[in-house]
């Protein structure tokens, strides 16, 4: 018989538990030996999402849009703000956060929906939060495609060299993104309450973030209140928002040294989300 | 204290039957503090009333066998015996909580058929799934789906998404997959009352074949003519312990002597309704 890829988890014992370290790079190699089977479950998820629908897939690409619209209406037309391109203004907020707040649910839910595989087949669990980071990419990159008829049909003004940068900033989001989801799909096993929490705070999340208004807002409440307005600064979105916004709206490079240090912050985090995932995941199957 | 790793290594490389299943002194706790559902609420509570109530109840205790090439073994026992338990735990679901378990070779450990199975993919697409989640190579689930495919003998069905089949389909498609990626070690739950009449016995002739081939089976069962008929070995567990253990015909005996007991014990206030 020709040996198959699997690694067989073939000797085990309650002795054997590698230290912080070992499991850290376990965890990576799970993530980066199982990526075909990431792809598979980021395929089925799609599917899923498209499947019962009249308009199937084309939703992704109407579902920004209409948000935009909801967006627009309510800030432009019952709070008279006056931003100019404000359509281009918060599309560009909202598509990273759409990715975002979806990949936190579904990662946040990733463990426990999968509770009957996870009694049968003996697999790195670490996969299921990863794929639901990583299906979002393909909507991301689908809601490119309003994104640039938004741009070529009202603000061809505003096309630049600058866009091509998307896929730097949404890197960046990503390895940000992974570690949360991670680290939510593990403690979800054994607190299912996080799944009802998220949904809010990443509500208060948005609004607290310069997604619907400019950055420049929290630099006015923080000349008023000064400790609030460094801490709305230092939240992950700031950076994130300022960038797409940077390199979509503003047509300028985005600031660099805030995105490679979210990026650094970010690969710490991943390695402790790791960490923890690893260290609870052998107790899943009994939980569950 | 020596290191148990190696203790074991020396063992194996000496035996001429090779072992496929070696497990010693195998225990697996649960704990209760963290069961199904818990909540914030529930953790809070017990932390403020500082509850000292039994944290935690052992599924399996002091369970050692080995099982060699070309056995299948039965593990039969009353509901909530550590029957399943102890199949995940050879499946590597599980970790032991003390104790070692030593598999060797590749195992194939669809416990319950189909469970894993996606609807919104077809029978095709959940073939390769259920192969990347066993961790097979892509090239060799490739070359196995044929075969796999025309076992499951589902017709045109097979390019349907799965939301379409029968739990016999459904059924028939987990086993082709489970038994025909070529385990050495092949764990089965409860899986061989499933499917109609034709399939049943194809699945047997084909369970058959694989000890045969010298591929180690273990098997949980309610059905005992399965055990005396295709086992030539068996273990009664109670309550997390090992009763028994030898001759199918032997341990199914003492197994229908302590379920007798057992029903007569319950049986007052059971049969009153019916009765």
């Amino acid at each position: 018989m020709q040996l198959t890829s699997e690694a067989p988890a073939s000797f085990r014992s309650s002795a054997d538990r590698p230290g912080p370290l070992g499991l850290v790079r376990e965890g990576l190699t799970d993530i980066l030996s199982r990526r075909r089977l990431i792809a598979y479950l980021v395929q089925a998820g799609l599917r899923k999402s498209g499947a019962d629908t009249l308009f199937g897939n084309i939703w992704w690409i109407l579902d920004p849009l209409l948000q935009m619209l909801v967006y627009v209406i309510l800030v432009s037309v019952i709070f008279q703000r006056d931003q100019p391109a404000y359509p281009l203004f918060i599309f560009a907020a909202i598509l990273p956060w759409k990715w975002f707040g979806s990949a936190i649910q579904d990662g946040t839910v990733s463990v426990v929906t999968q509770e009957r595989l996870i009694k049968q087949i003996h697999f790195p669990k670490l996969v299921l939060p990863v794929a639901s980071v990583s299906s979002g990419i393909v909507n991301f990159a689908f809601g490119l495609i309003p994104l640039t008829a938004l741009i070529l049909l009202f603000y061809s003004d505003r096309l630049s060299v600058w866009l091509l940068l998307i896929p730097i900033v949404a890197l960046v989001q990503f390895l940000f993104t992974l570690p949360l989801a991670i680290a939510l799909g593990a403690v979800n096993v054994f607190y299912r309450d996080i799944s009802n929490v998220t949904r809010h705070i990443l509500r208060l999340w948005f609004y607290l973030s310069p997604g619907l208004y400019a950055i420049e807002q929290l630099h006015g409440i923080g000349s008023r209140y000064p400790i609030i307005g460094e801490l709305l600064l230092l939240n992950p979105f700031a950076t994130l928002f300022g960038a797409y916004r940077d390199v979509i709206y503003n047509m300028k490079a985005p600031d660099w040294v805030a995105l490679a240090t979210l990026a650094g912050g970010s690969l710490i985090l991943l390695a402790a989300s790791v960490y923890l995932f690893k260290r609870l995941e052998p107790s899943f199957a009994k939980v569950l | 204290m020596a290191d148990p790793l190696r203790q074991i290594d020396e063992l194996s490389m000496d035996t001429s039957t090779p072992v496929a299943i070696d497990v010693r002194k195998l225990g697996v706790r649960y704990s209760l503090r963290f069961t199904r559902k818990t909540t914030l609420r529930k953790s809070f509570t017990n932390l403020l009333t500082r509850n000292t109530g039994e944290q935690s109840f052992w599924a399996l205790r002091e369970v050692d066998f080995r099982l060699v090439n070309g056995e299948s073994l039965a593990i039969i026992g009353p509901n909530g015996a550590g029957k399943s338990t102890l199949l995940q735990v050879l499946a590597g679901i599980i970790t032991p909580s003390e104790g070692v378990v030593d598999v060797r070779g590749h195992i194939s450990s669809l416990l319950t058929l189909g469970a894993g199975f996606d609807q919104e993919l077809t029978g095709r697409e959940n073939v390769r799934l259920a192969g990347a989640f066993m961790g097979i190579a892509h090239s060799e689930m490739g070359e196995r789906t044929p075969a796999i495919i025309e076992f499951a003998d589902l017709g045109a069905f097979i390019d349907a998404p799965l939301k379409t089949y029968s739990s016999g389909m459904r059924a028939r498609l987990g086993f082709a997959i489970a038994t025909s990626v070529d385990p050495d070690v092949l764990l089965l739950d409860e899986v061989l009352s499933t499917g109609d009449q034709v399939f049943r016995e194809k699945s047997k002739s084909r369970v058959l074949e694989l000890v045969k081939q010298a591929k180690a089976i273990v098997l949980v069962t309610h059905d005992m003519h399965w055990v005396t008929e295709f086992c030539n070995r068996a273990i009664l567990l109670e309550k997390g312990r090992v009763i028994a253990e030898g001759d199918p015909e032997e341990v199914v005996a003492i197994h229908q002597e302590h379920s007798v007991k057992g029903r007569e014990a319950a049986g007052g206030a059971v049969l009153q309704p019916s009765a």
